[in-house]
């Protein structure tokens, strides 16, 4: 290196470096990180991905920064307009000729954003703590959540276009019983450096968002309590989830964890009863609100006050016996809770009553297939239209005829009446489960929407009315807030988001982006043919006959050979380099649109022709940075480009298979590669 | 007894001057070459000399043709061979011209030495030899003779950045990789005149202090690397290439590469990287050749149409140079003339005719019946001008500002049959795949340009499309790395500017007014006209078409292609755009 400085600026930062250095090795010792790819330390210049470009006063065009020394007295701008848009429009380009995945379709379509596609494989690998570990970086009841999600990650799941989705859910439940039981179940991690250690932090709402909550941000050093109405916590999943689905023993051993890591949980403790929401907000430095939706919807007809007619999720707290016929209206999870639970509290008939067909049910298929085979009755296209009421008492529903008319926004199938069509259902008890609300008694102060739930804005939080301006300030999540109840993962993910508001309000930052710009390839691009068909592993599942009768599972866990099976047919959609790419890091950082510019992909799939590394071509980005480092630093000179243009591919020189042979398989190309295209197999 | 001389350029010989030659041959023993004289349209061409004197040119020449010119030369009577004889017109094609570069093309015969040194040739050099390097570099400055391969770099600056660069040894390189579609003025000079680019080669030589040069030629030349080997080898038979030239000291030899056909490698550092031995792909510049090329010693490209000028600037002083032409555009330019104009071929002329006066005195104009729109400058990498900018002079700086640019001197006319949006999309594939693929806003950007064009084309596009083109150009233009990247979107853009309304037409209402893009066409028959012959229908691939004996034929549109067949085969005039 030359001896003598110059002294140049950068950003407006003064700055001296060595005659000689490049703008990029001057910024970068000033601690300016100017995106680049094609670039690696010890290796010249190349100056292929102008992704580096900066602009320099005086300079009329713009300057790529790897190769372009400093002088004495220059003037860069890193992030000028033209420099942004011409660096942009590199990633632009780059992602639209992308084909490929950086996450799974699982990992996507997880509310929260479970890494499942990491646990499976660790599964698979039989590292079920590993997996159960991996699970609880993101939320601390991998037990239950295993048992009871509608799982819209199986729904994404690649697998089901070869035959049928991994068993993803179940997966995970084994994984965390099987950590039980070796007594490795653990919290994840300490995260170090937080702004919220020592904060004093108050929950409302002991269900899985509050529960989540309050683990996140004890990792986080913080002061948690969690308060709730109900004699124990668990909030839905152990009062709206039978028995049968999910033994609460699996739930207890889950929430001691949780109190175990210090966390102080208190019942029987209801807000505008025990304590005002205002005195606990002079209590602690933040207060998050996941207070749930525990009112059941009425239906809004004649004669639903009459004796008889309960809410879906009363009936499933209480566990009432009902002896006589028994119809439940609607069509969802809690429709089914509600009518199998019936079953099994022994009443004589029990209908289910749905105002479009089964192919239209928001419930999963194999809880109404259970429910048929516990002989629960199914009436599609009936739409309650009164309750017949004798002596206060409910003696049948009137149900109108339906069919099915154009679609609703959504694309479901609106349900429209057939003139003139009316029956008589003869019944003793009508339980309605279509849906339902928050109960905001206790939370006045709170704004709400529209739907009469908390509105949160997009950093998750409440604005109360006549605020004092000394309290602490109020998130909410969770069933309560926004568009009201979902499913538990859903609410999860919601308290995950909480969190990250609280961090970011004690540490003046922004909230990080969860997911943000991510590459995702098209399931019609994939020849899934290729893939030899291997079947879904299913867990045992109880008799009907025998089931309906006890509260003990329906289904057991996977057995060990059937969960490592189950794991390996898992097609690991998600990039390996996820978390190491250059290109999908620059990518975020800089919100590039990935569609944009998309076409046709370059030529190219996966290729194995070494014996121990893989070349992802669809992932390439020509940087060249192997070609280089087998050259220059490897002296083996075994890669070249071939094509032209647009076709332009690596390959080993001149296409000639039979270069590679001087292989010594020294890594540095896979070391070398900005993207996940080089991978060293093992 | 005349001299015969049949032009035997690569125009010459792919429209029969072989055959002609040949017949000539067997009937007298007498019979000469030439090479280009740049009528290309009136080839093959026979000139009968009375020594250096031009009796007769005689054009469009068959072998048959042959004992009718032998036996005029003989006789000196030219009557039988009177419909052969050039018109006035043609020949004010060449006669309106001012050739420099072109001086000796079609004149004195490009395998020999001696032609080339009767009219002159290495008088320069001679001349050189006694002036010194600064000299020779300060009479090129004189003339304001700019880098003719299309950028325009002042020569002299060049070649005196390399002199000054440290080095011990230092590189000439000659570019003949001339690539744009329908360009040929280098491949005319070096099959026309190859001495006349050694020399000028060697003075550049001379004054930079290279002591080895090179040409890289495209392979695609056969004829041109032919005749230059041929020439070098003459060269340094006569001691003019060498070891001490014409006893002077200086040493200089001189070899030719064959490029295997790459466009990225007329990109001058390409071209290094090609005469290497590795792939052509650009390098980053800085440094620049001059400072480190090949073989990252001081080297200087400039490519054939600027050396074959260097000669004639030192036996005539630059200011005889200087005094043709412009305020910032010296001398004259070569065009290669083509497309849709009645009098194609090559064209020399002094700086600061318009284009006016090129396309439409020199060449006439354009062919046939139809209406002049637009003429292409520089190829690919140029732009289109309008009917309405044809005043523009030929000139650096007011090319330019109409968004084209000079270019290396392709001048592409095109008729109002051309539709710009294609044009443009014909000039993009050529782009993306000559693209050396190593930098992103190339390799990626020219190919979306190219599909978008494409989609316009099929009549796919979508509003927003043309913004999105424009930002996409501007982009590529700011990111590319080399001159090919910058430059490839210059069609678009022109086209876009100038033409604006045919990209709306294809994108809104989904119709070619050009009539020219094929999934946009669509034909009707006109009943009363229809004779009912069947031809169309016989003649059309796509089976779209039925009728018989009593009913006139009809075009089922939805199996219609649009390919046009019918509306050729219709003798009757009933099939018709609709």
């Amino acid at each position: 290196m030359n001896e003598k400085i110059v002294a140049l600026e950068i950003d407006g930062v003064k700055i001296e470096a060595h005659e000689g250095a490049t703008i990029l090795e001057a910024a970068s010792s000033a601690g300016i990180d100017i995106p680049n790819l094609c670039f690696l330390k010890g290796m010249s210049p190349y100056g292929a991905c102008g992704v580096c470009v900066v602009e320099a006063e005086g300079s009329p065009k713009l300057l790529r920064a790897c190769a372009t020394p400093v002088r004495e007295g220059m003037v860069i701008n890193t992030k000028s307009e033209r420099a942004l848009k011409a660096r942009k429009l590199a990633f632009e380009l780059m992602m639209g000729d992308h084909d490929a995945d950086c996450l799974g379709p699982c990992v996507l379509e997880c509310p929260a954003h479970t890494q499942c596609q990491k646990y499976v494989k660790e599964i698979a690998e039989g590292r079920f703590a590993d997996a159960t570990a991996t699970v609880m970086d993101t939320y601390p009841l991998p037990a239950s959540i295993g048992r009871v999600c509608p799982h819209p990650c199986e729904t994404a799941c690649r697998r089901g276009k070869v035959e049928s989705p991994i068993s993803i859910a179940f997966l995970k439940a084994f994984a965390a019983d099987t950590a039980r039981k070796m007594g490795v179940f653990a919290p994840a991690g300490v995260i170090a450096e937080s702004s919220c250690a020592g904060k004093k932090i108050s929950i409302i709402g002991g269900g899985p968002a509050g529960l989540t909550a309050a683990y996140q941000l004890r990792r986080r050093g913080s002061e948690v309590t969690v308060y709730d109405q109900m004699p124990k916590m668990g909030g839905m999943l152990r009062y709206g989830i039978p028995e049968y689905r999910l033994p609460k023993a699996v739930l207890d051993e889950e929430i001691s964890l949780i109190s175990s890591m210090g966390v102080k949980l208190v019942n029987n403790f209801k807000i505008g009863k025990d304590a005002a929401l205002s005195a606990l907000r002079k209590e602690c430095d933040a207060l998050i609100v996941a207070n749930g939706a525990w009112k059941s919807s009425s239906m809004g007809i004649p004669g639903e006050e009459a004796e008889g007619v309960f809410g879906g999720i009363d009936y499933l707290r209480e566990q009432k016996r009902l002896a006589g016929r028994v119809a439940i209206v609607g069509g969802g999870n809690t429709a089914m809770d509600a009518c199998r639970t019936a079953v099994r509290l022994g009443a004589e008939e029990v209908y289910v009553v749905y105002r479009r067909t089964r192919a239209e049910m928001p419930a999963e298929e194999i809880e109404i297939k259970e429910a048929e085979e516990e002989g629960v009755k199914f009436c599609f296209l009936r739409n309650p239209t009164e309750v017949i009421v004798e002596d206060g008492r409910v003696t049948g529903l009137s149900l109108q005829v339906m069919k099915l008319g154009q679609p609703d926004e959504k694309g479901r199938l609106r349900p429209v009446p057939v003139e003139g069509q009316v029956e008589k259902l003869p019944l003793e008890y009508v339980i309605m489960a279509i849906g339902q609300k928050n109960d905001s008694e206790g939370f006045e102060s709170l704004k709400t929407t529209s739907r009469g739930t908390i509105a949160t804005d997009s950093s998750m939080r409440a604005s109360v009315a006549e605020d004092d301006g000394n309290s602490a300030p109020v998130f909410a999540c969770g069933d309560a807030v926004n568009r009201g109840a979902s499913i538990a993962i859903k609410a999860i993910a919601g308290a995950n988001d909480a969190v990250d508001a609280v961090e970011a309000y004690f540490s003046g930052k922004d909230i990080p982006e969860r997911i943000g710009t991510v590459s995702a390839r098209e399931s019609t691009r994939i020849d899934f043919s290729q893939y030899e068909k291997m079947p879904r592993q299913t867990p045992a599942v109880r008799d009907a006959e025998e089931r309906k009768h006890d509260f003990s599972p329906v289904a057991s866990i996977f057995t060990e050979e059937q969960a490592i099976l189950e794991a390996k047919r898992c097609l690991e959609c998600g990039c390996h380099d996820y978390s190491e790419c250059k290109l999908i890091r620059y990518a975020k950082m800089l919100k590039t649109d990935c569609t944009r510019f998309r076409g046709e992909f370059h030529p190219g799939e996966n290729e194995r022709h070494l014996v121990a590394i893989e070349r992802n071509q669809r992932k390439c980005i020509a940087c060249n940075l192997c070609v280089r480092v087998c050259e220059e630093k490897a002296k083996k000179g075994l890669l070249g480009l071939v094509g032209r243009g647009f076709t332009t591919v690596i390959k080993p020189e001149f296409n000639n298979s039979e270069a590679i042979a001087g292989c010594a398989e020294c890594n540095m190309c896979t070391l070398a590669c900005p993207t996940g295209a080089l991978r060293l197999l093992k | 007894m005349l001299k015969i001389v049949v032009g035997m350029g690569s125009c010459g010989i792919a429209a029969g001057a072989q055959r002609v030659k040949e017949a000539l041959d067997s009937l007298s023993d007498d019979v000469g070459i030439t090479g280009c004289v740049g009528a290309c349209y009136l080839e093959p061409i026979v000139d009968l000399y009375d020594g250096k004197e031009l009796k007769k040119r005689l054009v469009r020449v068959t072998p048959e043709d042959a004992p009718k010119i032998v036996s005029a030369s003989s006789t000196g009577d030219f009557k039988s061979v009177e419909e052969l004889v050039i018109s006035d017109e043609d020949a004010s094609f060449l006669t309106s011209q001012t050739r420099i570069a072109l001086r000796n093309c079609g004149v004195i015969d490009p395998e020999s030495l001696e032609s080339y040194r009767s009219v002159g040739g290495y008088k320069a050099l001679e001349k050189v030899f006694t002036l010194s390097p600064e000299d020779v570099i300060s009479e090129v400055k004189t003339s304001s003779l700019a880098g003719r391969g299309g950028a325009g770099f002042p020569t002299w600056f060049k070649w005196n950045a390399a002199r000054a660069a440290k080095g011990e040894k230092k590189y000439l390189i000659c570019n003949a990789d001339e690539g744009d579609p329908g360009a040929f003025m280098d491949r005319a000079v070096i099959e026309s005149d190859p001495h006349s680019l050694i020399e000028g080669m060697l003075i550049a030589a001379y004054a930079i202090g290279a002591s080895e040069a090179f040409v890289y030629v495209r392979a695609e030349y056969p004829l041109a690397i032919v005749r230059l080997q041929k020439a070098i080898r003459d060269a340094e038979a006569a001691g003019l290439l060498g070891e001490n030239i014409l006893g002077s000291g200086f040493s200089c030899s001189l070899r030719i590469k064959a490029g295997a056909g790459a466009f990225v490698c007329g990109e001058e550092t390409s071209l290094i990287e090609s005469l290497e031995g590795n792939r052509g792909m650009p390098r980053l510049k800085p440094p620049f050749p001059a400072e480190r090329g090949y073989k990252n010693s001081p080297s200087n490209i400039n490519n054939v149409e600027t050396f074959a000028n260097v000669a004639w600037i030192i036996l005539n002083g630059g200011k005889a140079f200087a005094a043709l032409g412009t305020e910032n555009s010296k001398g004259t330019k070569v065009f290669a003339l083509t497309g849709k104009i009645r009098r194609g071929g090559l064209v020399e002329i002094p700086m600061g005719l318009t284009l006016r006066e090129v396309i439409f005195g020199i060449g006439g104009g354009v062919r046939g019946s139809a209406k002049f729109k637009a003429v292409q400058l520089g190829g690919p990498s140029g732009g289109c001008i309008p009917e309405s900018l044809l005043d523009t002079r030929i000139d650096y700086r007011e090319l330019a500002a109409t968004g084209a640019i000079m270019g290396s001197g392709g001048m592409v006319v095109m008729d109002d049959t051309t539709c710009m949006v294609n044009m443009a999309k014909f000039f993009l594939e050529f782009t993306a795949k000559e693209s050396c693929g190593k930098c992103v806003h190339c390799r990626i950007g020219t190919k979306r340009l190219h599909e978008t064009l494409t989609r316009i084309t099929e009549g796919k596009g979508k509003e927003g499309d043309v913004e999105m083109l424009e930002e996409l150009c501007r982009g590529i233009k700011d990111g590319a790395l080399c001159g090919l990247g910058q430059t490839a979107p210059n069609p678009v853009l022109t086209t876009i500017r100038y033409f604006r309304d045919e990209y709306e037409a294809h994108i809104k209402e989904k119709k070619c007014p050009a009539g020219e893009c094929v999934s946009l066409r669509k034909f009707a028959i006109l009943p009363d006209k229809c004779k009912r012959c069947s031809a169309c229908a016989r003649k059309c691939p796509a089976g779209a078409i039925s009728g018989s004996a009593k009913e006139p034929y009809v075009i089922d549109e939805v199996k219609c292609i649009g390919c046009g067949v019918c509306e050729k085969t219709c003798r009757f005039g009933a099939v018709v755009r609709k």
